[in-house]
Parts: C-alpha cells; structure tokens; sequence
C-alpha cells in the first residue's frame, strides 16, 4: 500500500547506532557452539517443506474448476482472436454488492496461450475478489464493533471490469481494473499485453527494443516536466528523493498498448505523484517493433 | 548439521544487523533497548539453534524471536512506552493542519497494537510475503491478511483524526 511509502523512508532511515556492530558481534562471539552435530534434523526440514510445496500447488489446480466449466460452455464463433466476457458475476449481499466481468482470450489458434492467460485472469481474479469479500466484511464487523447497526452500514461496492485498448490480428491489450467503493485506494488494475502469433506475453523489450529503458526514462522525465510546467501548483510528482519517478526498474513495468498502437505506460495511483493526482499515464510516441 | 545452520544463522545475522535493529527499533522506540533485544535474540537463537531445521527458514525463524524478543521488552518497560506516546502526541498536535502526505504514517505505525504494528512492519517494510509473516506471527494466512485490513484502517482513521 503506497500511502506507506513516506512511512517506509522514515523506517529505512531509522538511525543507526554506532556500537550495533560490536553488540551483534559480541553476542555471536559469546554463544557461539562449537561441537558438531548429526546432519539428520537438517534434511528431515527439507524433505517437509518440498512436501508443502505440492500439497499447495495441488489446491491451487483443483479450486478453479467452476472457470473450466465456463469455458467449455462457449461457442467458437468466428475466428478472429478476441478478448470476451467469459463469467459475469454478480452478488448481492447486506456486505457487499459485486459486479465482476471475467474477460478471457479466445481464437487464438494456440490452446496453450489461451488456457495460461485464461487461467491466469481468473485465479488473479478470484484472489482480488476474495481479499475485496473479506474487507468488505472486516468493515461490517468494525462498524457493529463500533456501535453502529446495519441500517447505518452501507455495504461495499466491489467492481471488476475489463477495457481492450488495442487489438489486431497480431496483437491484443486490455487492461482489468477492481474498484472498491469506499476505498479509492483499493483501486488497482492489471495489464495484458499478448503477441498472439508467437504465443507470448509482451513486456517493454519486445515493444521498444533493448533500449527501452533509455527511451522511456527520457519520455517520461519530458512530460513529468512538461506537466509541472503547465500547472504548477496541482502537478506535484514526488521528486526521486521523495520516492518519485527515478527510471523504470526493468522490462516488466506496466504498460498497455493504446488505440494509436502506442506503448502506455502506467503508474499506479502513489507510485510517482501525491494520491489525488491518480493514476499517471505516459504515451510513448516510438512506434511499436512487433 | 547444527553447526552448517549455525554458520548460515550468523552469516544472516551480520548482513542484516541494521534491518533487525530497525524491526527492533520500531517497537522498543529507543535505542538502549533495541540493541538489548537485539542482542537477546542473537543469544536466544544461537541457543536454540538445534531447533532451525531448514535454512530456508533462517530469516523468518529469526524474526520470530526477534519480535518475540521486542514485544517482551516493550512490555517491561511500559512507562517509558506511554511517556514516548505523549510526546508524539504533543509533536503531531503542533502539525495539525498538515496534508495527508506529511502526516509521520511512521509514528503512527509505532503506535499500532503488537499484533496490527507486526504484520504491518514484516509486509510493507521488510516485504515479507504473507505465508512468512503467518509462520512468524504463529497464524494462518487468513489472520495475517485481515491483520493488514485492520492497521490499514487504524492508519487511515488515524489519518483522518489528524488531518482534520
């Protein structure tokens, strides 16, 4: 959560004391064990956790059969490749309402593709819906633990809903957003850029190149100036000292391709600038190499 | 091996000597008594090293006792807690009229209860993931996230009580 991030500085710059070093070696100097002892204990601890790992991903596979169902019911119409409402979910509840649209790709002409993004958007989706569901009743509970009743409770709105900002035969971009009512903070999107013909998901170097990074930091420094120019006073990004915009870390920065065919780059609300200026969006205006 | 997990502990415990001295600051809110529970779960942990069956476990394992180590001194040392409260109080007092953005979140997490300042510490700021912070704190998955939940709102409630 980004409104922890002054937070955070203040943490990391917690001062530290000189004599720590001396503490910390004293303490391991004077506790030290010398004696040797059987290695069994040691493996025993590795074997439970591989042991973990599988039971989990077990689960994981199994939860998600309701969404396998859905897909098996839609008809192949056409055979252009297309983004499309697979599930639409809505739930009402005294806690909360919910209005879910579960986009999935189709047409493709390559199954594995379609059935790991498919999956992938739906096992994301039903997480986010879950956390949302269980905060929506968190909220119920502090308001009745508070003394209020459930007519003064408003009930959290929960919504999940897809855009498809480019398509081609080559390429498709969408981008799905969860709201929560009573929390804009809660707002939070995720981005699918995929190369259809080659099967992949696309991040900055497929798009601009090995110099993506240069090209972007420049861009987007330009319009964060361009910005702070022409409105002072309502355009505060942070400055890199604050937490502000420093270069993108690596290819994986989120991004959409727009209706121009344009790489979008995108900063959640908090990343680079104060709350209330949102989202940050920066168009790229380098044609796309794909 | 006892004596391969005492190294790998070690050798963990002097590259992040300031990262748990931090964790331990957070709660203690004064130097002394960091670098006491600091050094008293080095001991506890060297101690009960047989106990440390992975290395995989070593950060986690030794959050665990460093935590439990802190919220013990803090305990013991109650009145210099509350005497530090009422000087954070005074000090935001004077900043009333504040944004949001300067409001120090960092206090206010200070003041959290035991429970909500954990999770809070081990996901934002040590960027734990929440299967760790449950084996840390001795819970599941579940607690831990609704743990979150709630210092978030006790954060922002905070937030709204001082930004007024």
């Amino acid at each position: 959560m980004s409104i922890l991030k002054k937070a955070k500085q203040t943490y990391n710059s917690i001062e530290i004391p000189q004599e720590l070093g001396y503490v910390v070696n004293r303490a391991v100097h004077e506790n030290k064990v010398h004696k040797r002892e059987s290695m069994r204990t040691w493996l025993k601890g590795a074997t439970a956790t591989l042991a973990t790992t599988f039971a989990l991903f077990v689960i994981l596979l199994n939860t998600n059969e309701s969404f396998a169902k859905a897909m098996e019911d839609v008809p192949i119409i056409g055979s252009i490749a297309e983004v499309f409402t697979v599930r639409e979910y809505k739930e009402e509840s005294e806690v909360e309402l919910i209005d879910a649209k579960i986009p999935a790709i189709r047409n493709t002409g390559n199954t594995d593709l379609e059935n790991r993004i498919n999956y992938e958007i739906s096992s994301k989706i039903n997480e986010v819906l879950e956390e949302a569901k269980q905060r929506a009743e968190e909220y119920k509970n502090a308001v009745l633990a508070t003394g209020g009743t459930m007519e003064d409770f408003i009930p959290t709105q929960i919504n999940i809903d897809y855009e498809i900002t480019y398509q081609d035969e080559k390429l498709i971009s969408f981008v799905i957003t969860k709201s929560e009512s009573f929390a804009s903070a809660y707002q939070e999107q995720y981005f699918y850029n995929i190369d259809i013909e080659n099967g992949k998901e696309l991040n900055l170097k497929d798009v601009l190149g090995a110099n993506y990074k240069e090209i972007v930091d420049a861009e987007v420094n330009k319009q964060i100036a361009e910005r702070k120019a022409q409105d002072e006073e309502n355009n505060l990004y942070f400055t890199p000292e604050e937490g502000g915009f420093s270069g993108i870390d690596n290819e994986y920065q989120e991004f959409y391709i727009n209706e121009d065919k344009k790489v979008t780059i995108v900063f959640q609300k908090y990343d680079i600038a104060p709350g209330y200026m949102g989202i940050q969006n920066f168009v790229i205006p380098n044609e796309i190499i794909i | 091996m006892a004596h391969l997990a005492q190294e790998v502990l070690i050798e963990y415990i002097k590259e992040n000597q300031e990262k748990l001295y931090r964790i331990a600051y957070t709660y203690t809110k004064n130097q002394e008594t960091a670098l006491d529970v600091v050094q008293e779960a080095i001991t506890k942990s060297l101690e009960n090293i047989n106990k440390l069956r992975n290395e995989e476990y070593v950060k986690t394992w030794f959050y665990r006792i460093l935590i439990n180590e802190a919220i013990k001194a803090t305990k013991s040392d109650k009145y210099f807690i509350e005497y530090e409260s009422a000087t954070n109080e005074l000090f935001s007092a004077s900043h009333e009229n504040d944004l949001v953005e300067n409001i120090d979140i960092y206090t206010i997490i200070q003041k959290l209860n035991q429970k909500l300042k954990t999770v809070i510490i081990l996901r934002f700021f040590e960027n734990l993931k929440i299967e760790e912070i449950a084996y840390i704190t001795k819970t599941n998955a579940n607690t831990v996230k609704s743990r979150l939940y709630k210092g978030m709102e006790e954060i922002k409630k905070e937030i709204g009580r001082r930004s007024v």
